[in-house]
């Protein structure tokens, strides 16, 4: 994933500046930055939410920039939100099903979804993963806070993503219950590439390959968390130390 | 949605029995009331082909009224201009008004909300302002009479005048387009409208093309409300401009959001319960908007869910 001089601008406010990001293959690249530092904008212009004002953006080394979400999602890349979205109103099965259904080319409409063994399968074995196989007739809105992150996250693998994007995983979440989506998301991710917007800088340490921050929607630093976490102007502006 | 096969077997045996009284309805019931439940019938397709892209796709349109218009017309037209036989006349009344769905479709799947409602319902106008203008076509709000000659397959003839053949003709059809619409909302097609309906911004992101999918559903719905049309015009022999007006969607949403929407069964509850007070209200008054009006407002604020809903509260 390359963006190349990617801004973005909301009338007068300049929300993305010049940003130039180039994440490897298999990575876990972090954003972070105070709030309003465009992450979550930055985010919405690779998933095609936000038209970019300017720039480029690549993935896989195909030019991505004016591609409409739905086929960016096509692409292999898939994200979390910020604010967790589901499909309220339909159980925690039907929320997977019909994530792993968008890879499929052709609906057959005049036959009953459920009898649709492949669909049911790979939905079965994508439940088992985010461990909630037991709450799959829930409604998902009938779970846990913490639940619903994991089942946004399974949504999130259901397309199989070559990229994934989290959103602020564990926000609202307290330690022990990011502490456990943390261990939960690691053992559900597999080999992906991640660019992981967050502020709790223990997960961000501790998971992070490589670190970005961004402050009034320009990348002021790019490292390891070592070499981030001794940067000067990053302490100023962002650690607070 | 895992697999119920009690709830199918369930649904199999009830919508049999069903069929099967409906079917037992002339032996017991005078031409008056075989007249009113042939019109029921037919309200009752039009209002689950609304509740495909009110209920299952979370589309409020109020411009389904100008595709009941033109499958009442595509048969009117035909038949009493061209001397078009019956059958080709009906496929018109589906073809075309899908035809029309999906040119106001395509300008209104783009936009969402409030504006939607608002497009769909100025197609309507203009739909209806035409019908209503256009009296050497349309015969305006005085309408045109469709004269129907019997209907020739092979040796067997069918006379559509007769009361009785009419009510099966509806019967049929309507109950061949609900078990169609059935069918395709627990497919894998009906699985991508209900989640547009829940969460839109979500199904782009997974891969779905929303427009398209919204458009389909747009284009399917506005089909079957032609089929309902084509029906409607059949039983009166008669079209109007007063099909053409948005009024007409208006009974779609009472009937169900009454009965319950996204269901399939709410639009036939809604409509079958609503149709049955409006006539017997009719005893008493002349005014009965004003009495489905309160029966609407008190059920939103009740039984936001519709009567399905609530039957459905009960039975856990």
């Amino acid at each position: 994933m390359t963006l190349r001089e990617v801004s973005k601008s909301f009338g007068g406010l300049l929300a993305v500046n010049n940003a130039n990001l180039s994440v490897k293959k298999g990575e876990l690249r972090a954003l972070i930055g105070p709030n309003g530092a465009g992450k979550t904008t930055l985010l919405n212009l690779i998933t095609g939410i936000y038209p970019v004002s300017q720039g480029q953006i690549h993935f896989k080394s195909r030019e991505i920039t004016r591609l409409s979400p739905d086929r960016i999602s096509h692409q292999g890349i898939s994200r979390t939100m910020q604010i967790t979205s589901l499909f309220s109103g339909l159980t925690v099965f039907e929320n997977i099903w019909v994530a792993v259904q968008s890879r499929k080319k052709f609906f057959n409409p005049f036959i009953r979804a459920i009898k649709w063994q492949e669909v049911r399968a790979k939905t079965n074995q994508m439940l088992e993963l985010t461990g909630l196989q037991d709450k799959a007739e829930l409604i998902c809105s009938e779970l846990a806070y913490g639940e619903q992150r994991i089942l946004e996250m399974g949504i999130a693998l259901s397309t199989d993503p070559d990229l994934l994007l989290l959103d602020e995983p564990t926000a609202g979440l307290n330690t022990q219950e990011s502490i456990a989506l943390v261990k939960k998301m690691r053992a559900m991710l597999s080999g992906q590439t991640i660019i992981l917007v967050e502020h709790d800088m223990g997960v961000v340490m501790e998971l992070a390959d490589r670190i970005s921050v961004l402050h009034y929607g320009e990348i002021l630093a790019e490292g390891s968390p070592e070499e981030i976490r001794n940067n000067e102007e990053v302490k100023k502006v962002y650690l607070g130390y | 949605m895992s697999s119920h096969p009690q709830k199918s077997t369930g649904f199999i045996l009830g919508f049999s029995l069903v069929f099967m009284v409906l079917i037992a309805v002339p032996f017991f019931m005078d031409l008056f009331y075989q007249t009113f439940l042939t019109e029921v019938l037919v309200w009752v397709l039009f209002a689950v082909s609304f509740d495909l892209i009110f209920g299952y796709t979370g589309l409020l349109s109020f411009g389904q009224a100008l595709f009941f218009g033109l499958g009442a017309y595509s048969i009117a037209i035909p038949v009493s201009k061209f001397g078009l036989g019956l059958g080709p006349a009906f496929l018109l009344a589906i073809i075309i008004p899908m035809l029309f769905a999906w040119l106001v479709g395509y300008f209104s799947v783009k936009l969402s909300g409030i504006h939607f409602v608002i497009i769909t319902l100025i197609f309507a106008l203009i739909g209806s302002t035409i019908g209503e203008t256009w009296t050497s076509l349309t015969g305006g709000a005085d309408g045109l009479t469709i004269p129907f000659t019997p209907l020739q397959i092979g040796p067997l003839k069918i006379d559509f005048t007769n009361i009785k053949t009419n009510y099966y003709l509806v019967l049929v059809v309507a109950s061949l387009c609900f078990l169609l619409l059935k069918r395709m909302v627990q497919s894998p097609l009906g699985k991508v409208f209900i989640a547009i309906r829940e969460n839109e911004d979500r199904a782009r992101l997974i891969g779905y093309n929303v427009q398209r999918y919204k458009l389909l559903a747009f284009v399917i719905a506005g089909g079957l409300s032609g089929v309902a049309g084509g029906l409607y015009g059949i039983t009166l022999k008669y079209a109007s401009a007063n099909s053409l007006h948005w009024g007409v969607s208006g009974h779609a949403v009472v009937y169900t959001i009454v009965g319950g929407m996204g269901t399939l069964f709410g639009p036939v509850l809604g409509t079958g319960i609503i149709m049955s007070l409006e006539h017997y209200l009719l005893n008493y008054m002349q005014g009965t908007d004003l009495v489905i009006g309160m029966v609407l407002v008190f059920m939103v604020l009740v039984a936001p869910k519709g009567l399905v809903g609530l039957l459905q509260r009960k039975g856990k």
